[in-house]
């Protein structure tokens, strides 16, 4: 163990951790402010906002302290460190920083997406000085250049270099540069060259002040005005960690939440710019019954008791297709409820869209080809009912021979998933129940045709591709008039109350080995499922 | 690399097959092709008299690397031409403190008169670009200014003008 | 004291004195000879830390103590980088060397690749030196086609390459991780430390990086013995067991209002007083002195009344300088204004700031902002406050940069502001009768565009 002191708070860290006096500090419960450094990124210090007072305890317990302020994001802290980041000499330091910062700035906050994000702001009320002291005022200027997939707000920019580094170590695409010297520094592209990679979207959340805007969000929100949910994105199966951002059931950003083990600080532009399907007019909404030529509206009420005497009607061989798209406990729920009401039932799992191959990029970042966020959770349940993984056109197979007679289809995808060719093989069946985000050839054919609910709408965990189960609570509501899988289900099974899905977590983890290690409390990162098959 | 490939394509290589030779030369000297941004720069606009955009662009994919990269440096140095080619004779007349004090600074404006350009010029006849040196390290001559390999030391406006006059009189 | 033979400039204006030929005829490249005879690098760094050889580019960090800093085991390959980069305004020490004496600067380079067992040597020369480069390139062919460069230098094991590499103008290069960035073929801006160039330097292998000066100290310490070299300057303070002294011959530049500006030789520890009346032939036209930048611009202004200031590495540093610098004094005479001497000094380091570090790129943006609206006659005495402020805020010094270029540019204000404040206050009270007083932020001048 190492001993740290941090404004005379002691803290320990592990020997060989290595630890910048940022990172210590904030172990402490101390903020050091600082712009250029990332824990992503290369060491550049120079922002100079970090700058503290560092010094040594030597065993007798005597401090000695250096002479001069140093950069704490480039210092690593050792047994002994002392690290002051309160003293006059600091705060008068990162005082000056913050004027020099805003000389030229043109604070137009009022007009600036980051106001209340932004960390020049934040700063100069927590660090700035008082006195306004901006001699050799320039008249207001706020330039703005298209990068490509960013804008690029000139004036706002303090130089802290983190777009070009992600650009040159993380996408590795470099199309980022600083132009010029000295106080004619500007971030820049070369022309003919735009920012225009998979990734780009992370130059805006690293960018700590107003100077890159995502052309997504660009003047939407107030950034105060939004909600923050936890959530995973479902665009392929690394399931990056997001942040959802929403505003009365509307979400209006996606950002990356730092998780170690999936996507550390990043995601990719197909994941962050992948929502509006959520807020798409032709989204299946409600549910409906068509019954000889007539479609009828269903009501929530007894909707569950509705679908359970259909499918029981039908005669009572039965089917059900798991959706890639749903969420382990939604899988669970529907393989429960298809095999009380058949206890042969068939479960297959839905199809597995594939694009093209995995995408890797040099800071260690991929972009899955398997364009679904649950395959191996769905898998896994599956193997619990069946023993093995039955594939759809397996399925398809099967209710084309006239082997069922009542059959459940999870949808969820985003992109239209099944052709008019396969769907009419589903015409034998006296039963369909379908439940999807958009209409397809095969929602038109269902008996019971159901909306379901977009990612931000459901509550559950997702297994990527690296057995990693992370769980989510949803976001926003789904669109007036529609049920989410999860809460039709949940009837469905014949549970009392609210839809609960870590109830159902828990269930499947003490009763399938395979989810055993999401028994009890996890943190927010998830919970490799494969330690406890390794135990 | 990531390169727009409509745009390569239509556009006639800058950089001729000698003027790659040359830039190749370098090659062995560095443990890697990005050490040779600065001799290739060098080159280029020694040989065209500038480096336009497109020999940034033909630079970096010499030497294996994304155009951004080369124009960052290129910038830094605010010592390569981009727009137009220089003129026969680039001029720097020093302006640091040792030349100025001992009226470099007057010099200066009186050459840019003379010219009739500014700093960072070059006149029309395609013979003079002029430019103000930080301190060319001529102190012992001050004022000094630089005529493209030619140290003019204890400048004065007779030495500027016949100076002109020798270059206007070569062509 | 019995008169000084200069040693470092002894071949400078005999004929062809850059050629190698003229250069062995004074028993060059002998030092070369014996080292590879029966030396080995470690005797060499012993002989060099011995000397307490002081680098000359500005610093004075010890040579053999940064040499020393070398991993012993490291597989290599080490670079030696010659720091040709001369930018520094009143310094051009290193241009009469490379231009007239190129070989001597050689062979101290290839004694100090041998010690640093550097395989490849980078001369960074900056651009506005072309006669240097012909020199130097001259030498270089000369010294392989002699066999002291090359695979099998004079048939020992050692091998070595030199190469030119040309800067374009950026005064940053002059510091030792801005130009290894350049040489790699980067913008200059300096690495923040640690880790240090001698763990991880050049294209991130150890690398030291040496001043032109200090390679041709080494040539002759090599030659003649550190005995010799310590005979030379002032001693260490035997009260300071930290004080390597300033030990040596010193080639002192002298520009500005002096009736002979040149370079002279002359033993660490030279007064200034001598170095103006003596050297330089005193100021122009009968005039007196008002200041002298003892080293290069960065050190500062030294008042008239401390001309007896040793030009030491230590006697700046008391007379209320940044140091020794380069030891380019700058004479400026009694009718020069110090508003111009700050105005010249701020322009200087905002063009040549790399803009990295917030405190440089914005302060010294400011300070010339503020000057340039001093001179036009608008200026407060509240500016001078600012000035001030920005004087002892930005450096390395105070810890709030990555390198020295801001301390270069804190000391000539702050220096000026400390030794010129009457007359500083008397200008912006004579030029801005009305506003003097005011504190109120002011409206900009236009700002600097050309780059």
């Amino acid at each position: 163990m190492a001993t740290i002191t941090v404004d005379g708070i002691e803290i320990e860290i592990r020997t060989g951790e290595r630890l910048n006096a940022i990172e210590a500090a904030a172990r402490a419960g101390v903020e050091i402010p600082h712009y250029c450094w990332h824990p992503g990124l290369s060491v550049v210090g120079s922002c100079r906002m970090c700058l503290v007072e560092i010094g040594t305890r030597d065993p007798s317990g005597k401090v000695s302290m250096g002479p001069k302020l140093m950069p704490a994001c480039n210092t690593l802290v050792r047994d002994g460190t002392v690290i002051v980041t309160q003293s006059e000499k600091v705060q008068h330091a990162r005082a000056l920083v913050e004027e020099g910062l805003l000389l030229r700035h043109p604070v137009d906050c009022p007009i600036c997406d980051k106001a209340g994000e932004c960390r020049l702001q934040d700063y100069y009320f927590e660090y700035g000085q008082a006195e306004g002291r901006r001699a050799d005022i320039r008249p207001f200027t706020s330039r703005r250049r298209d990068l490509g997939d960013v804008t690029f707000f000139t004036d706002r920019c303090i130089l802290c270099t983190r777009c070009v580094r992600f650009t040159r170590e993380i996408s590795g695409t470099s199309e980022l540069m600083v132009r010029d010297r000295g106080a004619h520094e500007e971030i820049d592209i070369v022309e003919g060259f735009p920012l225009n990679n998979k990734l780009s979207g992370n130059v805006v959340d690293l960018c700590p002040v107003g100077a890159l805007g995502d052309k997504d969000f660009l003047y939407k929100q107030r950034v105060w005005f939004m909600r923050r949910h936890q959530g995973v994105c479902t665009g392929c199966a690394t399931g990056c960690s997001i942040w959802v951002e929403e505003n009365q059931d509307r979400v209006h950003r996606i950002k990356p939440r730092e998780n170690p083990e999936v996507n550390r600080w990043w995601i990719c532009n197909d994941g962050r710019y992948g929502y509006p399907h959520v807020h798409d007019p032709d989204r299946l909404v409600g549910a409906v019954h068509r019954d000889a030529g007539r479609t009828v509206p269903l009501d929530f009420t007894g909707l569950a008791a509705r679908l359970r005497d259909g499918l029981q009607a039908s005669g009572g061989t039965l089917g059900a297709v798991l959706s890639p798209f749903l969420t382990v406990e939604e899988a669970y729920l529907l393989a429960t409820a298809i095999r009380q009401l058949d206890s042969g039932a068939v479960l297959a799992i839905g199809p597995v869209p594939v694009v093209g191959e995995d995408e890797r990029f040099p800071g260690g970042f991929t972009i899955a080809a398997e364009k679904c966020p649950n395959r191996l959770g769905v898998e896994k349940v599956l193997a619990h009912f069946t023993g093995g993984v039955t594939s759809f056109d397996q399925f398809v197979a099967k209710v084309g021979e006239g082997a069922l007679t009542g059959a459940w289809v999870s949808g969820g995808y985003r992109d239209p998933w099944i052709e008019e060719r396969t769907a009419e093989k589903f015409a034998r069946l006296k039963t369909l129940v379908v439940q999807d985000l958009f209409p397809s050839p095969l929602s038109k054919r269902a008996t019971f045709e159901l909306g379901g609910a977009a990612f931000p709408e459901r509550d559950g965990s997702y297994v990527n591709r690296q057995h990693r189960l992370q769980s989510v609570g949803w976001a926003i509501r789904p669109p007036a008039g529609t049920r989410t899988e999860g809460s039709i289900l949940w009837e469905l099974c014949g549970r009392e109350g609210l839809y609960n899905a870590s109830v159902v977590l828990q269930e499947l983890a003490r009763k399938i080995p395979a989810f055993g290690a999401a028994v009890g409390d996890f943190s927010d990162i998830g919970i490799d499922l494969r330690l406890n098959q390794l135990a | 690399m990531v390169a727009n490939q409509d745009w390569m394509s239509t556009t006639e290589p800058i950089l001729s097959d000698d003027l790659l030779d040359a830039i190749r030369v370098y090659f062995p000297k560095y443990p890697t092709r990005r050490a040779v941004v600065l001799p290739a720069l060098h080159t280029v606009q020694e040989r065209l008299g500038y480096v336009p955009a497109q020999a940034v662009v033909e630079i970096a994919e010499l030497l294996e690397l994304h155009p951004s990269e080369v124009q960052d440096t290129l910038s830094f140095y605010g010592f390569f031409k981009q727009d137009k080619p220089l003129g026969k004779v680039r001029i720097w007349v020093c302006r640091s403190i040792s030349c100025s004090a001992r009226g470099g600074e007057d010099l200066l404006e009186y050459l840019c008169e003379k010219l009739g350009i500014r700093p960072g010029e070059t006149t029309e006849d395609g013979l003079f670009s002029l430019e103000f040196a930080e301190c060319l390290g001529a102190c012992d001559f001050a004022p000094a200014m630089l005529a493209g390999s030619e140290l003019i030391g204890d400048l004065t406006r007779e030495k500027i003008d016949a100076f002109v006059d020798r270059v206007r009189g070569d062509t | 004291m019995a008169e000084f033979e200069p040693v470092l400039l002894a071949n400078v204006g005999k004929d062809n004195s850059h050629t190698l030929k003229a250069y062995e005829a004074v028993g060059g490249y002998r030092a070369l000879r014996e080292t590879l005879k029966d030396k080995s690098p470690d005797d060499l760094i012993t002989t060099v830390r011995a000397s307490n050889l002081r680098g000359r580019g500005g610093a004075g960090f010890p040579t053999g103590l940064k040499w020393s800093f070398l991993p012993d085991d490291h597989p290599g390959p080490v670079y030696l980088c010659v720091n040709a980069d001369e930018s520094e305004p009143g310094t051009f020490c290193n241009r009469v060397l490379l231009e007239e004496d190129p070989h001597q600067v050689l062979e101290g380079t290839i004694l100090s690749s041998f010690a640093t067992r550097a395989s490849t040597a980078y001369v960074y020369l900056r651009y506005e030196y072309p006669k240097s480069l012909a020199r130097l390139q001259a030498a270089i062919d000369e010294c392989y086609g002699a066999g002291y460069l090359g695979k099998n230098v004079l048939g020992t094991d050692f091998s070595l390459d030199v190469y030119v590499h040309r800067g374009a103008a950026a005064y940053v290069c002059g510091e030792e991780t801005g130009l290894i960035e350049s040489l790699e073929g980067k913008r200059a801006w300096p690495r923040i430390k640690p880790p240090f160039p001698a763990v991880e330097g050049l294209f991130r292998k150890p690398t030291v990086v040496n001043n032109v000066e200090t390679m041709a100290c080494v040539k002759h310490i090599v030659d003649r013995g550190p005995e010799w070299f310590k005979s030379i300057g002032t001693p260490a303070d035997p009260h300071n067991p930290r004080d390597p002294g300033s030990y040596g011959p010193k080639l002192y530049q002298v520009s500005g209002h002096v009736n002979r500006p040149g370079v002279y030789e002359a033993p660490l520890g030279l007064p200034c007083r001598e170095l103006v009346d003596r050297f330089a032939g005193g100021v122009w036209k009968g005039r007196k002195v008002k200041a002298v930048v003892p080293g290069g611009l960065s050190t500062g202004l030294l008042a008239a009344d401390q001309l007896d200031t040793p030009l030491d590495f230590d006697g700046p540093v008391q007379a209320g300088c940044l140091g020794l610098g380069t030891a380019g004094a700058i004479v400026l005479d009694e009718t020069y204004p110090i508003i111009d001497f700050l105005y010249n000094s701020c322009r200087f380091f905002a063009h040549e700031s790399c803009g990295q570090c917030t405190p440089c790129r914005e302060g010294t943006h400011w300070a010339l902002s503020m000057v340039e609206r001093i001179k036009a006659g608008r200026g407060r005495l509240k500016d001078l406050e600012l000035l001030g402020e920005i004087g002892d805020s930005i450096g390395i010094i105070p810890g709030t940069t990555i390198c020295g270029l801001a301390d270069g540019a804190a000391w000539p204000i702050k220096t000026a502001l400390a030794k010129f404040r009457d007359e500083l206050e008397d200008y912006v009270k004579q030029t801005n009768p009305a506003g003097y007083a005011d504190i109120q932020p002011a409206i900009a001048m236009p700002a600097m565009t050309t780059h």
